[in-house]
């Protein structure tokens, strides 16, 4: 495997002490995280649809910011139209419930290219 | 006169008259635009769901159904799957039925151009062409919004299948007894779609541009397979002439069908035989059928495709021995591997070639792969005990190519004989004559082999730098040119002096206005398609030596294509006036280009 046995994930938890927290224990509203596209090409369809497959899993809103660009992670074709080769860094976004689990999963699959 | 007249390729032979009907059409007709009224919002919002259902349920069906050899290829549907269900697609064409209270049909159409826009603005040519992927599910899911099931088991009457192009899954899918003839887009003319109507006896077409744009479903057809064009909306001046063609057209096969089985032999006394060139197993029963006097040539290539792996020694060796078990006690000869060029094999991860038709093909690409090559000549070998195999190296350009093969030839003998497994020590090899070079040293070459075989569509090719699927030179390639006709010759008289055997097995050999030409030469053999043998007998059963001897004089004093080519009409038209209205030829392509 061409991996250099790092188990860390690249990106790093931005908990974003801006967003206004209500009085409620319930958890950060708010998530994001920088993640970097290892596939060699990219982010082409197959795990486009991977990605997209999967935040449609989690309830809360998951968006994708690339290069001022923001798109909507459950969506193929808003992925693909990033156009995102590979080495591109993204940041993951999500809010609502589940946000925390919904980018930590994400970004794992950057991490494992998809596979 | 019929709306429009299409021509094509055509790969089997016969008249039919029907009704169009698409498979897997991708295009749809004109959109039509329709404003709602309030009411009508919520049936058309069931309506268009309803229409990405039907394509759902298809596509997963497709997807369970893949072969585990192609699995690789399930997540393309994946993809599809999840195209169909994006909220920038079903989505959005929802959203514009409720807010603007269009049909759906409008809607979605709106939703794919927002969507082109989008990808337009891309650089990336990989990301830009993903708008494809949207169109072709949105253009199925427009096919269901139509009405139009585009499945092959709504089909109650027999029909005109057209199809862009129909992959080996579609016609295992196809009820057979309901279609009477096979029209399509694509295709090559050793394509499955040609296979699968020659076996089925129907007529088919290939290879019509613009297909799609001229024929809607439902619309009368005639579809001649013989000359390889297709009507739409003929008159009834067509359709009489046709239905008439049709009517002698089926009293000519019936009484070629008779006959087929009886020796290819001249009224003088002079033998050729008439053999196959096959490339299933399955096709065997078509050789038998039409009277073929053994496999003059197997081609390999199929068991090598469409997989992921390589076949194993095991796998081709029972194939080989299937094939010649069945045949026995008449004679199969298999070519080796003869891929490379036309035939990519994934599986070996071939370099990229600028020139592969100059490239690592055939017994070159074998002598690069040792391993594939010893594989495949161990599992010749071993099925050779059945006693009626031969083998051929395709593409030798040389002395030195033969010998190399024979030495792995012997190597891989001395290994079955060291594992004490058996062989046919008498199994007679014999290479392809394809090359100019190996022409013009066919003296040399024959003292090496114990037969040749001309493989002509090939030896056109590289003797007159034409590559025919080039539309801009494909008329130049002509089967009479003089340098063709002397290369053949050259060979025939070659292989006879050393006395070997020498077959020819190119498209030549199922042309009935060569062949008289290559009786002349005094052939030993002719290997074609399966179902052109019956034709093809007739013609060497009603045909004298002399004749043909007299036919040859005259065409190798020619120096011209159009001279040779008026020739050959004349004679046809003298000796055998049902082949020139029945068959298309080679060399009518040549027509109006030979100034």
């Amino acid at each position: 495997m061409p991996g250099k046995g790092n188990n860390e994930l690249e990106g790093t938890i931005v908990t974003p002490a801006q967003s206004p927290s209500e009085e409620s224990a319930a958890p950060p509203a708010r998530q994001a995280m920088t993640v970097s596209v290892l596939n060699e090409q990219g982010l082409h369809a197959r795990p486009a649809a991977v990605l997209a497959r999967e935040a449609q899993r989690f309830p809360c809103d998951v968006r994708i910011v690339h290069n001022g660009d923001e798109v909507d992670a459950k969506s193929i074709l808003d992925i693909l139209t990033l156009a995102a080769g590979q080495g591109s860094n993204l940041d993951i976004v999500a809010s609502g419930p589940m946000a925390e689990e919904a980018v930590i999963h994400l970004a794992q699959l950057f991490q494992k290219r998809f596979r | 006169m019929a709306s429009v007249i299409l021509k094509g390729i055509p790969v089997s032979a016969g008249i039919s008259i029907g009704k169009a009907f698409f498979l897997n059409r991708s295009g749809h007709g004109p959109i039509p635009r329709q404003t709602l009224a309030p009411e009508l919002i919520e049936p058309e919002l069931a309506r268009l769901a309803h229409a990405f259902d039907q394509f759902r349920e298809e596509l997963v069906q497709v997807r369970d159904r893949i072969p585990a050899e192609l699995r690789e290829h399930a997540h393309i549907i994946d993809s599809h799957l999840m195209i169909l269900d994006d909220p920038k697609l079903q989505g959005a064409a929802r959203e514009f039925v409720q807010k603007l209270g269009i049909n759906a049909e409008w809607a979605l159409e709106k939703a794919v151009t927002d969507l082109q826009r989008a990808f337009e603005a891309l650089d990336n040519p990989y990301f830009r062409d993903r708008i494809q992927d949207v169109r072709m599910v949105s253009d199925r899911v427009q096919s269901r919004l139509a009405g139009q099931t585009g499945d092959i088991k709504a089909v109650r009457n027999r029909v005109v299948l057209m199809a862009d192009d129909l992959s080996p899954a579609d016609t295992a899918a196809i009820e057979v007894d309901k279609i009477m003839s096979v029209v399509t887009a694509q295709g090559g003319k050793t394509s499955h779609t040609g296979i699968l109507a020659r076996t089925l006896g129907i007529p088919a077409v290939i290879g019509v541009d613009d297909l799609e744009e001229h024929v809607r479903d439902g619309r009368l057809v005639v579809v001649d397979g013989l000359r390889g064009s297709v009507l739409v909306d003929p008159d009834e001046d067509e359709l009489a002439k046709f239905t008439d063609l049709k009517y002698q057209f089926e009293a000519y096969h019936a009484s070629i069908m008779r006959g087929c089985h009886l020796p290819g032999e001249t009224i003088d006394g002079y033998r050729v035989k008439v053999k196959a060139n096959i490339e299933l197993l399955e096709e065997v029963a078509a050789v038998i059928d039409n009277g073929g006097e053994g496999i003059g040539l197997f081609r390999t290539e199929y068991s090598y495709m469409n997989r992921r792996t390589l076949p194993t020694e095991e796998e081709l060796y029972e194939e080989y021995l299937d094939l010649a078990s069945i045949m026995s006690p008449k004679r199969v000869t298999l070519r080796t591997l003869d891929a490379g060029a036309d035939k990519f094999i994934a599986l070996l991860g071939n370099p990229e070639e600028r020139n592969p038709a100059l490239g690592l093909r055939a017994i070159r690409l074998c002598m690069h792969h040792k391993d594939l090559f010893r594989t495949q000549l161990r599992a010749i070998l071993r099925a050779s005990t059945v006693g009626n195999v031969s083998v051929m190296f395709p593409m030798i350009s040389g002395l030195r190519e033969i010998r190399q093969a024979m030495s792995l030839l012997r190597t891989a003998q001395a290994e079955l004989r060291q594992q004490g497994l058996g062989y046919d020590p008498e199994m007679p090899v014999g290479i392809m004559m394809e090359l100019p070079s190996a022409v013009m040293i066919a003296e040399v070459l024959a003292r090496e082999v114990d037969f040749f075989s001309i493989g002509t569509n090939d030896l056109i090719q590289y003797s007159l730098g034409i590559d025919r699927t080039n539309r801009y030179v494909s008329h130049m390639y002509q089967p009479l040119h003089p340098a063709v006709v002397r290369s053949i010759k050259h060979v025939v008289d070659a292989a006879h002096q050393a006395g070997i055997e020498v077959s020819l097995c190119g498209e030549m050999a199922s042309d009935p206005f060569c062949v008289p030409i290559l009786m002349g030469m005094q052939i030993d053999a002719i290997s074609l398609n399966p179902q052109a043998i019956p034709g093809i007998k007739r013609i060497i059963r009603q045909a004298t030596m002399d004749d043909c001897k007299k036919l040859l004089k005259e065409v190798l004093e020619s120096t011209t294509v159009s001279r040779t080519n008026r020739l050959v009409r004349d004679t046809i038209f003298q000796k055998f006036p049902d082949e020139l209205m029945f068959f298309s030829s080679l060399l009518d392509q040549e027509e109006g280009a030979t100034a």
